[in-house]
C-alpha cells in the first residue's frame, strides 16, 4: 500500500501597516560660512510573516496496523513587535477537508502544529480554522541567521483511516498552511 | 672745536635705539593684527554658500521589504566661492548623529547618498558626521530662483537587509545637512 501526502508552500502576509507621516516639516538653510537644512523622513514597516522550509511528507507501505506520522520542522518568521502569528491549515478534500484522494476513494488524517522544533506532537488543527496565540524565534525571514527552524509541523494518519485504504493504491492531496501576523 | 660733541648728540644711546625698535615692531604687529580682522569679518568677500530646496522624505507604508526603497530629491546648493566648490555633511538623529529612524526603542537603519547632480538616483555614500568634499555646484543663484533650478540630488536608501529583519511600526527621524563653500 503506498500512498503520499504533498504539502504545499504558501507565502502570506497582512499588513497591520501604521501610517508614518513626517515628524517635521523641511527646513532650508540661510547663505553663510556654512548653511544648513534638514529633512524629516518616516517609513512604515507593515507586519508580515514567511513560511518556509516545508517538505512534502510521503508515506510509503505503510502498515496498517500502524499509525503513521511525519514530523517535520519548519521555518515561521514575524516580524511584529511580539513576533506572533497564527497558522491556518486548509486541504484538497472537499470543504477543504484534510483527505487524500485516488479517484473516488478518500481518506483522512490529521495535522498538528507545535510552535518550537522537534516536536512530534502538537495542537491538533482544524481545516480552515486559525491557530492563533503563537510565537516565532526566528529573527530573519526564511531563518537564514539565528534558528535554522522554529516550529513543528505534524501529519498523522490514524490506524482506523490507513485500515479503510486500499493497498497498491496511491493516495495525494496537498496541504496548504497560511501564516499570518499577531 | 667740540666736533665730538655734536657727533655724540646725533647718535642715538643704545637705550633708544631698542625703545624706537620695540615700537616700530608692535606697529607692523597691530597691522597684521587688522588686517586679519577685516578679512575674518567678510569685508574681503568670505565665501558663503546655501542649501535650499530641501522635502521631507516619506516612504509610506512598505510594501515589498525584500527590495530596497529609494527617494531621491533634487536640492539647490549655491557656493560663491570661485570655483562654485562646496563640501557637504550629513547627521542623523539616531545616537551620534547615526543615520537611523526609530519606532519607540525599535530603530531602522538608512543610507544616505549625494550626487553634485540633480535628477540623479544614486550618489556617493555619506558618512555620518563626515564631510563629503570637492563638490561643484551649477547654482548661479543662491536659491536658483534663476539658471539652474537645482544642482545636486539627495538620495534616501532603506535597504532590503534592514527591512526584512525590522520590527513592523511607524518609523521616523530627521536628517541635517550642513554645505560649506570650498
Amino acid at each position: 500500500m503506498t500512498f503520499k501526502l504533498t504539502s504545499g508552500i504558501l507565502l502570506a502576509s497582512a499588513a497591520l501597516a501604521l501610517a508614518a507621516g513626517p515628524a517635521q516639516a523641511a527646513t532650508q538653510g540661510t547663505m553663510g560660512s556654512t548653511s544648513t537644512g534638514s529633512v524629516a523622513i518616516s517609513a512604515s514597516v507593515p507586519g508580515r510573516v514567511e513560511i518556509s522550509g516545508l517538505s512534502d511528507v510521503s508515506f510509503t507501505n505503510q502498515d496498517p496496523s500502524t499509525a503513521a506520522s511525519s514530523a517535520q520542522n519548519v521555518c515561521v518568521w514575524s516580524n511584529t513587535s511580539t513576533r506572533g502569528y497564527n497558522v491556518t491549515a486548509t486541504g484538497s478534500g472537499t470543504g477543504n477537508a484534510f483527505t487524500l484522494a485516488n479517484g473516488a476513494q478518500t481518506v483522512g488524517y490529521n495535522v498538528e502544529w507545535a510552535g518550537s522544533t522537534g516536536q512530534s506532537s502538537g495542537t491538533a488543527l482544524a481545516s480552515g480554522t486559525a491557530l492563533t496565540g503563537l510565537t516565532s524565534t526566528a529573527t530573519t525571514a526564511g531563518c537564514t541567521a539565528g534558528p535554522a527552524t522554529t516550529a513543528s509541523l505534524i501529519v498523522k494518519i490514524p490506524t482506523t483511516n490507513l485500515q479503510s485504504m486500499q493497498a497498491a493504491l496511491s493516495y495525494t492531496g496537498t496541504l496548504t498552511l497560511v501564516v499570518a501576523p499577531e | 672745536m667740540a666736533p665730538l660733541r655734536s657727533a655724540t648728540a646725533r647718535t642715538p644711546s643704545p637705550r633708544r635705539f631698542a625703545g624706537f625698535r620695540r615700537c616700530w615692531l608692535l606697529a607692523r604687529i597691530g597691522a597684521g593684527l587688522a588686517l586679519a580682522s577685516l578679512a575674518s569679518s567678510g569685508v574681503l568677500a568670505a565665501d558663503k554658500a546655501r542649501i535650499t530646496g530641501l522635502s521631507d522624505v516619506a516612504f509610506g507604508t512598505l510594501a515589498n521589504l525584500s527590495a530596497d526603497s529609494v527617494q531621491s530629491q533634487n536640492v539647490c546648493i549655491f557656493s560663491s566661492s570661485s570655483t562654485n566648490g562646496y563640501n557637504v555633511q550629513a547627521i542623523g538623529s539616531g545616537s551620534g548623529g547615526a543615520f537611523t529612524l526609530a519606532s519607540g526603542s525599535n530603530v531602522l537603519g538608512y543610507d544616505v547618498e549625494w550626487n553634485s547632480a540633480s535628477g540623479q538616483s544614486s550618489g556617493t555614500l555619506l558618512s555620518p558626521n563626515v564631510a563629503l568634499t570637492g563638490q561643484v555646484s551649477s547654482a548661479t543663484q543662491q536659491t536658483c530662483n534663476s539658471g539652474p533650478a537645482s544642482s545636486a540630488s539627495l538620495i534616501i536608501v532603506l535597504r532590503a537587509a534592514k527591512l526584512s529583519s525590522a520590527t513592523a511600526g511607524s518609523y521616523s527621524g530627521t536628517l541635517t545637512l550642513v554645505v560649506a563653500p570650498e
